[in-house]
């Protein structure tokens, strides 16, 4: 039976740690995002929804106590709905649409809230208590290599230069900011309503901000401030806080129903998952992974790349993308038209359901019938899923 | 009633207020900083549509002048967090406040008409009694008073800081004609104990004491300097640390200062003054060029030197006095040098640069002769007692000898003569005094130094020795037991003081030994033990000569036993019967630190820059450095503590080889301990409270401790960490191939090794002996002998 996706919104992206939604946590992110999305679908009873599944990176602290299961109870107004954390890091929220999909299309489940919520303002990279296998690390401790230092060891294999990716940071936000000021995202966000409780002169105060736009982009970057910015991970590296994603905190949800679902609540489908596919490579180059994902799902789909009209490639980092575009021979006017991570942030747990969404929108706009959305994701492994507009 | 100084307020907010704004937060005082509010809005304040009327605006020239001092290297603040204790404002808003203060100094520009504007504006809303200082470097105190109340004039002094504030010791307090008596003996107290410094009580007179003898030694070299026939670099080689001035001894300083600067303060005095020398203060032609040609120094990147770069090395060229052009000077070449550096004690080598016969000693003898007649002839113009001269060029110029002292070393009859026969002549005092039968300006009497008192033509106590206590002065009398390396002072009531004076203070078998004779004496019959001393640093660590001869000897079981001996001293510190408490200052380094680490209190002057560094010369901490920091974190964990962050902290301190920058910042960093270890400003108490505090603690009864048996260490828990950070850090390029191997060792050792169950609770000695087998192995390689060898012969630490 197929599955499909009958609505989706994300929140507007926070930089972490000092950004807006810097105290707002992310089951509350989260709640605020499942609400919109569900207040379009009345007719479905809350009972009769079969799982809450939330990607995230780091389940521990605020994201801890199976967030899933939280998120139901928060969400739904009633004990009966369950809920789940899955866990691929950056990949998660994309994996819980495919596990929707999966459990729809196996006709064990009809209607699935499927995503992702992420706060790294709250749990940084890495967790609270980074614990590697003393065994392991003896042998391989790049297994455990931080994200800055794959993208540098793919600079250094690839041999990607600091002013590509200055250049693709650039476009990266220039592309965001001319979405933004074009209203793109608009229908998709759900603005977050947050309530700061802060100390000022001596004082307890209270204000409370609608938070509706993401706040990555910088208007006031250019070629030239990108390129005085001092290596973040390696004294003589290519990677600087302007060419690589930011942190940020978000969450996005998609409703994935049945065919069964869909014509008993006479819903109209936007999208179905045609495939999704995961690939495992070197941890210490963990960039490259959609450079083996995307031909493995596009092979196993039996489709082309040319069939594909959007690609959102998650930017974790300006020299793994621009190692992907230039090797797969990606068209650079269909890959992340509207900016991407290192403009607009990535809420790593988050990102593959946000990146969902937006494709879906854009998509949508332009018309268009094949998107793609794919990412690298630590620890060694690529993701890539293709949507069909319906 | 006690004056009490809680509140400070600083006007003005430049260079120099700011830096005085840190040093009163560096001590703990509330401060208010305020400045003037700005005529017109910048651009970025229009766009942001800001007012005049706005507090940011108004308070943006003194926001910004505090920023830039915070940001300046060195750091004026102890702690950055210190600045918190600064409140800025603005003249106009905020003057009224200073109602609360108890001391207000004033840092405006060097002009008298505005100064006495602002004066006007503190006696308005200042309350009775309240201090009113200026800091002037030469403007006349008592022109600053006039039309001011009486209560006003009694409060009122200057006080000279000099710059950089924290660092220069000198303070020169200016009373007036109606300045309160009281009120100078209480800020002479006050500037000592709680700020630190060296006060001077100067006449009223143009640039005072420091900046009228400095200056005059600079200028009058300027002017003279064309006879000796030498370079420039050649005259700062000579004039630097081989007479005991600052390295950067006259034409760097002069470009360091600022030629105009100098300038300034030399036109200055000669405009206002009308001494017998005043042609000395002219400004010689070739320096009135470079001011012409806006070559002003360092700020302007070239002066006498203008640092150049040629195929990538970096190169000091220097003013030809003719040409006036940069060239480059060949090494300078003195032969007297050789005779003279090995001379460890200044006061020995001077009279044997003086005797040089060529072109050194010629130069020496102009400089020196020509300080000295000026000098003895300032007396009584700018000061009555002659020690006040000294002690402001000690401590405003940075000089170890001040000009009688000098003088002293090289003995004053026959210098008197070796003066005539140069055309020199001193002050009819100076031949009274050896008339009278007087041969020194100073003595030392029962602990106690005297200078000689001009008008009483007899030696005087110099004030302010009580409550202090000097090695220096104690050393004729006091010393009880002593090797090559290192000395024992009674230091009386019973506690006996152990000094280092081997070269740069580096630990070796001397001071090993010395340290266990002190600890043996006092078990067998004194209260308790002080290691301190006063050279220009405390310690600079293990002596490495010693450790790499024994490792290319390949003697591994002298190498162990040596190590062990260290770690058993280091050890005894702590476990044995009598209090020890380590008193450091300057550069406290490696086993420095290792020995403070272990004292049962450390009293550090604030100047403290400690830090375990043996990762520089390729080895971990082996003087139970590494152990004390293993010992600590498992100490300092708490029940659902993230421990490996913990453990994180400590392993970066060392492998990062972290020195503090000052002794509060060695607190953050794990080198001493909150609650037990203290910091003390004043480096002229220090000593004398180091030994109060020994004695407190053996009155209120001191046991020897325990051993430990219970320290907590994460075993296999945090092996993982090491592995993942040390591959890290080396693949980024922080670190070499054997930085990750000494780091993978140090992780070990703090560790405790690959102990299943975390807060595994392990004895002392099993750390120690983790952490000796680690060192020994380390100095079994190559490139940790090849750091080893750097150090030794470049003294500078190689990255291989």
């Amino acid at each position: 039976m197929e599955a499909y996706i009958v609505g989706g919104y994300r929140s507007p992206v926070g930089k972490a740690p000092r950004g807006t939604l810097r105290n707002t946590r992310p089951d509350d992110i989260a709640v605020a995002v499942i609400n919109r999305l569900l207040e379009d679908f009345p007719q479905i009873e809350r009972n009769r929804i079969d799982d809450v599944i939330v990607g995230n990176a780091f389940p521990e602290a605020e994201s801890g106590m199976n967030m899933g299961r939280l998120l139901s109870l928060m969400s739904m107004g009633t004990v009966d709905v369950p809920g789940t954390t899955i866990n691929r890091f950056c990949a998660s929220g994309l994996e819980t649409i495919a596990v929707a999909v999966s459990k729809i299309r196996a006709g064990i489940a009809d209607v699935i809230v499927a995503g992702g919520a992420e706060t790294m303002s709250m749990i940084a990279m890495g967790g609270w208590r980074f614990v590697p296998n003393p065994e392991v690390t003896k042998t391989h401790p790049d297994w455990y290599l931080s994200m800055g230092m794959t993208s540098e060891m793919v600079a250094r294999e690839y041999g990607v230069t600091r002013e590509e990716a200055d250049q693709f940071g650039y476009e990266s936000h220039m592309r965001a900011i001319r979405a933004i000021d074009n209203g793109y995202f608009k229908d998709e966000i759900v603005p977050i309503k947050v309530q700061d409780v802060y100390y000022e002169d001596g004082q307890k105060k209270t204000r409370e901000i609608i938070f509706d736009t993401d706040e990555g982009p910088r208007r006031d970057t250019s070629l030239e401030v990108l390129a005085k910015l001092r290596p973040a991970f390696a004294p003589n590296g290519v990677s600087t806080a302007g060419n690589s994603s930011q942190m940020s905190d978000g969450a996005a949800f998609v409703l994935v129903v049945s065919e069964r679902a869909l014509k008993e609540y006479n819903l109209k489908p936007i999208a179905r998952l045609i495939d999704y596919q995961v690939v495992g490579v070197e941890p210490y180059k963990m960039g490259v992974g959609p450079l083996y994902a995307i031909p493995k799902v596009l092979k196993h789909s039996g489709m082309k790349l040319e069939d594909i009209d959007l690609i959102e490639l998650n930017e974790a980092f300006a020299t793994q993308s621009l190692v992907v575009i230039k090797n797969l021979g990606l068209d650079p006017q269909k890959v992340n038209v509207n900016g991407g991570a290192i403009a607009l942030g990535h809420p790593l747990g988050c990102t593959g359901a946000k990146l969902t969404v937006q494709i879906m929108h854009e998509l949508r706009r332009r018309n268009q019938k094949y998107g793609m959305v794919t990412m690298c994701v630590g620890t060694g492994q690529g993701a890539a899923g293709i949507f069909e507009m319906l | 009633m006690i004056r009490r100084i809680k509140k400070v307020a600083v006007l003005g907010a430049g260079v120099m207020g700011s830096a005085i704004a840190c040093h009163f937060a560096n001590v703990g005082l509330e401060v208010l900083l305020l400045d003037i509010v700005p005529r017109e809005l910048t651009d970025a304040e229009k766009k942001k549509g800001l007012t005049l009327d706005d507090k940011q605006v108004r308070n943006r020239i003194v926001n910004e002048g505090l920023k830039k001092t915070l940001k300046s290297k060195p750091s004026p603040i102890y702690l950055q967090s210190f600045a918190k204790r600064i409140t800025t404002g603005n003249f106009d808003d905020d003057l009224p406040k200073i109602k609360d203060y108890d001391w207000v100094i004033e840092v405006v520009v060097e002009r008298l008409d505005i100064k006495q504007k602002v004066f006007e504006q503190v006696e308005k809303y200042r309350s009775p009694g309240t201090l009113v200082t200026t800091n002037t470097s030469g403007i006349s105190i008592e022109k600053m008073i006039e039309g001011r109340s009486e209560d006003f004039q009694k409060n009122f002094c200057g006080t000279h800081f000099f710059n950089p504030p924290r660092y220069l010791p000198l303070l020169e307090i200016i009373p007036s004609s109606k300045t309160d008596p009281q009120l100078i003996e209480f800020l002479t107290d006050f500037a000592s104990r709680i700020l630190g410094k060296t006060p001077v009580i100067a006449k009223d007179t143009p640039a005072f004491i420091a900046n009228r003898i400095g200056t005059f030694a600079i200028m009058d070299l300027m002017n003279n300097v064309k006879k000796f026939g030498l370079t420039i670099t050649e005259i700062d080689k000579l004039s630097g640390t081989i007479v005991g001035n600052p390295k950067s001894a006259t034409f760097r300083t002069a470009d360091v200062v600022g030629l105009d600067t100098l300038v300034h303060v030399a036109d200055y005095i000669r405009e206002n003054t009308n001494d017998e020398k005043n042609d000395s203060f002219q400004i010689p032609d070739y320096l009135q060029k470079l001011l012409d040609n806006g070559w002003l120094g360092q700020k302007a990147k070239q002066g006498f030197y203008k640092k150049v770069k040629e195929d990538g090395k970096t190169k000091f060229l220097s003013i030809d006095f003719d040409t006036l052009e940069y060239k480059e000077d060949p090494k300078p070449k003195f032969s007297v040098f050789d005779k003279a550096k090995p001379i460890d004690d200044l006061r020995k080598r001077l009279p044997v640069l003086l005797a040089d016969e060529g072109k050194a000693g010629a130069f020496y003898r102009q400089t020196f002769y020509s300080l000295f007649e000026y000098s003895s002839k300032r007396i009584p113009e700018i000061a009555d007692e002659l020690y006040k001269i000294d002690d402001a060029m000690r401590t405003g110029f940075g000089r170890k000898l001040g000009p009688f002292e000098a003088w002293d070393a090289l003995g004053v009859e026959q210098t008197v003569k070796a003066m005539e026969q140069e055309g020199f002549k001193p002050a009819q005092w100076v031949y009274d005094m050896l008339a009278a039968g007087h041969k020194s300006f100073y003595k030392i009497e029962n602990g106690l130094k005297y200078y000689y008192d001009i008008p009483s033509k007899s030696y005087k106590k110099i004030p302010g020795q009580e409550n202090k206590l000097s090695l220096d002065v104690l050393r004729q009398s006091n010393v009880i037991w002593e090797n090559d390396g290192a000395s024992i002072f009674d230091l009386g009531d019973g506690v006996i003081g152990v000094e280092f004076h081997t070269k740069m203070n580096t630990i070796g078998s001397e001071v090993l030994t010395a340290v266990n004779k002190a600890i043996d004496l006092a078990e067998e019959k004194y209260k308790a033990v002080v290691i301190y001393n006063e050279g220009d640093h405390f310690s600079a660590g293990a002596n490495v000569g010693m450790i790499y001869m024994l490792a290319v000897e390949q003697e591994w079981d002298e190498l162990a036993a040596a190590v062990k001996w260290f770690q058993s001293t280091t050890m005894r510190l702590r476990y044995s019967s009598i209090p020890v408490i380590a008193a450091p200052h300057g550069m406290t380094l490696g086993g420095g630190t290792e020995i403070c680490m272990h004292s049962d209190k450390v009293i550090a002057h604030a100047e403290t820059y400690m830090g375990l560094v043996e990762m520089g010369v390729g080895v971990i901490p082996g003087g139970g450095g590494t152990k004390e920091f293993a010992l600590r974190l498992g100490d300092e964990l708490k029940q659902g503590d993230v421990r490996v962050n913990r453990f994180q902290h400590r392993f970066l301190t060392i492998g990062q080889a972290k020195v503090s920058t000052s002794a509060y910042e060695a607190f953050d960093l794990g080198y001493l301990r909150p609650g037990v270890d203290e910091v003390i400003v004043s480096r002229s108490h220090q000593l004398a409270y180091a030994k109060q505090v020994a004695l407190m603690m053996a009155e209120k009864g001191y046991v020897q401790p325990a051993p430990r048996r219970d320290v907590k260490v994460l075993g296999r828990e945090a092996l993982g960490l090491v592995h993942v950070g040390a591959n890290e850090y080396t693949l980024a390029g922080y670190m070499s191939e054997h930085d990750k191997f000494i780091a993978e060792k140090l992780g070990w050792v703090l560790a405790g090794g690959d102990l299943s169950q975390a807060l595994t609770e392990v004895d002392e000695q099993y750390l120690l002996d983790l952490e000796r087998q680690a060192f020994v192995e380390l100095c079994m390689q190559r490139k940790t002998l090849e750091r080893m060898q750097s150090l030794i012969t470049t003294g500078k630490i190689l990255r291989n």
